[in-house]
């Protein structure tokens, strides 16, 4: 749908994104992860054609962006940038409408009709983007990037400064886009969001670090471990355990922690053991890293994952 | 041509909310009819002293004695015509204050409302974009200038002796008010669009565009002061200087505007 081949981008002498290759596929959400000043919004506007590439290519359904297509290329991408950026003056209806016929949509008051009956906001229609609430802004950008009914979306920060309800509709929304087979960058901050929403994710660091699903990421990073809670202190079965080929074991009160490297004994082995050797289990869970753990420590390893 | 006369529709809605926009040039085109019309008509009127007995319009009567419209004219009116057709000198500062208010909103509003990304991410080309903004702030430059116009005619066709009307809609009115005008609110709007891409602030915009008012402020103490008059051809060739000028900053609007320095740039 939306591909990248070696994407560079300078800025005078600042390098703001290398060589960055991606391909995004139909109905997924592609989240890109970074700090401050990674590249992230360089490359959603180098994917919008927005701006040109100091190198590298953008394609969007296999044709080339250049700059005679860029024009017309756009207008088969929505973005939603990281502002509103909604005309206070001007009504909800009237906002949308100049975006309609921007597009050249051949009946733009029908297309304002339905993007604001999919974002559940026909009885704001009339009123002024400067009465709005910060939530029903983004609701409004949001319509408003998707008028057009594009295929790709591109989505900069879209829950940022959202209170946690408008948040959580915000990312129903995305989760809707994909389900009508849509493609969805999404370039945000909040991990949670990404942990919640996201197929696909990389990490960007001016380059690319890491390109994976969030559960590949995190098992890269982390092997999985076995977490199992006794009813009796767990240091008295370490050596039990360890002696049955689990090589990494802690142990800290009642609650052990065993890691698998998927090629040794697995849980029901490790559950067997304790058994035999009198642990009361009282739980036994996969122990789940949190996104933000990958990412800082993708972040912080030497070089890049790929 | 489409997406033009979208953001056009938009343009104007945005300013029908902001009619305020408008103040400053009303004001300066209620001076430009008033001060003339107590000059040449109210004062001498109300104080039974004509204006070809004072020592002040020796000049004018001169002057003027020696252009063939007016000869038909007694020396009351020939002094009327003189400071009317003097006046519309001022009046080309309408269209520039409109234009200036009307850019520098324009642009300056988009900024601090972070509308442009938006704006650039559809298919609109930065020509188009430019295009609409200039002719958003010319047109009601044009429309408000020609409305005031037309109501500086009227009061001159009613107030003034027999003959100063048809004077005054002669070539030298024409090629100042419908060219050598609407070229100065081109420059000024220009001149407020290559500013607002620097600063964010529209009274700043504003001031600095001000700075085309001095050469008209300049061209009509000139006229007043007799060092300069402003005939036909003296007018045109004002016109073909401000035709350069605009073509500079037409080049340098189009630098500055600049689709990755609005978005990498323009903070």
């Amino acid at each position: 749908m939306l591909s990248a081949s070696h994407l560079t981008r300078r800025f005078g002498e600042r390098l703001a994104l290398d060589d960055l290759s991606i391909d995004l596929r139909r109905g997924e959400i592609f989240a890109l992860l970074g700090p401050n000043g990674a590249g992230k919004t360089t490359t959603l506007r180098l994917l919008a054609g927005l701006i040109a590439p100091t190198s590298g290519s953008v394609q969007v359904n296999g044709e080339a962006m250049t700059p005679s297509s860029a024009s017309r290329l756009r207008g088969r991408i929505g973005f939603l940038t990281e502002a509103p950026g909604l005309w206070d003056t001007l009504t909800v209806r009237q906002n949308l409408l100049v975006y309609a016929r921007l597009y050249g949509l051949p009946t733009p008051g029908r297309a304002v009709d339905d993007v604001l009956k999919l974002f559940e906001i026909p009885d704001r229609a009339n009123d002024r983007a400067a009465e709005l609430s910060k939530g029903l802004k983004q609701r409004v950008a949001l319509a408003r990037s998707l008028v057009h009914n594009p295929r790709i979306v591109l989505l900069d920060e879209p829950t940022s400064g959202l209170d946690p309800e408008s948040a959580r509709e915000v990312r129903e929304l995305i989760v809707g886009l994909r389900d009508e087979g849509r493609t969805v960058m999404l370039c945000t901050h909040n991990l949670d969001e990404v942990e919640r929403v996201a197929d696909r994710v990389a990490v960007l660091r001016t380059r690319l670090v890491a390109m994976d699903t969030p559960r590949a990421l995190r098992d890269r990073m982390f092997p999985p471990r076995i977490r199992v809670t006794l009813r009796q202190p767990a240091s008295s079965f370490v050596d039990v355990i360890r002696r049955a080929g689990f090589g990494n074991v802690n142990a800290d009160d009642t609650v052990l922690s065993v890691a698998l490297d998927g090629r040794g004994p697995g849980t029901p082995d490790l559950v067997r053991r304790l058994v035999e050797a009198g642990a009361d289990i009282e739980a036994v869970e996969p122990e789940e890293r949190r996104l933000e753990d990958v990412y800082l420590k993708l972040l912080h390893a030497d070089g890049s994952v790929q | 041509m489409r997406r033009v006369a979208a953001l056009l529709g938009k343009e104007f809605a945005d300013m029908r909310q902001h009619l305020t926009l408008f103040l400053p040039a009303l004001l300066v085109a209620l001076i430009s009819i008033v001060i003339p019309l107590m000059v040449a008509v109210i004062v001498p009127y109300l104080t039974g002293e004509r204006l070809s007995d004072s020592s002040d319009f020796e000049v004018a009567l001169e002057m003027y004695k020696k252009q063939p419209e007016l000869r038909t004219l007694d020396p009351e009116g020939a002094i009327q015509a003189f400071i009317f057709q003097y006046f519309l000198v001022i009046f080309t500062l309408v269209p520039v204050t409109v234009a200036m208010s009307v850019a520098a909103h324009g642009i300056i509003g988009e900024k601090q409302a972070r509308a442009l990304e938006p704006l650039l991410a559809t298919p609109i080309t930065t020509f188009e974009l430019l295009g609409a903004k200039v002719l958003a702030a010319l047109l009601p430059a044009l429309a408000i200038t020609m409305g005031t116009l037309a109501i500086y005619m009227l009061v001159v066709a009613t107030t003034a002796r027999p003959g100063v009307f048809l004077v005054l809609i002669g070539p030298r009115s024409i090629a100042l008010m419908f060219v050598l005008g609407p070229l100065a609110a081109l420059a000024a709007l220009l001149g407020a669009v290559c500013v607002s891409s620097r600063v964010n602030d529209p009274r700043t915009a504003q001031q600095i565009g001000a700075f085309v008012i001095l050469p008209i402020a300049g061209l009509f103490i000139a006229q007043i002061a007799g060092i300069i008059e402003l005939t036909v051809p003296v007018t045109l060739a004002v016109a073909a200087g401000l035709v350069v000028v605009n073509a500079g900053l037409m080049w340098l609007g189009i630098v500055l505007f600049d689709r990755e320095a609005i978005l990498t740039r323009w903070k």
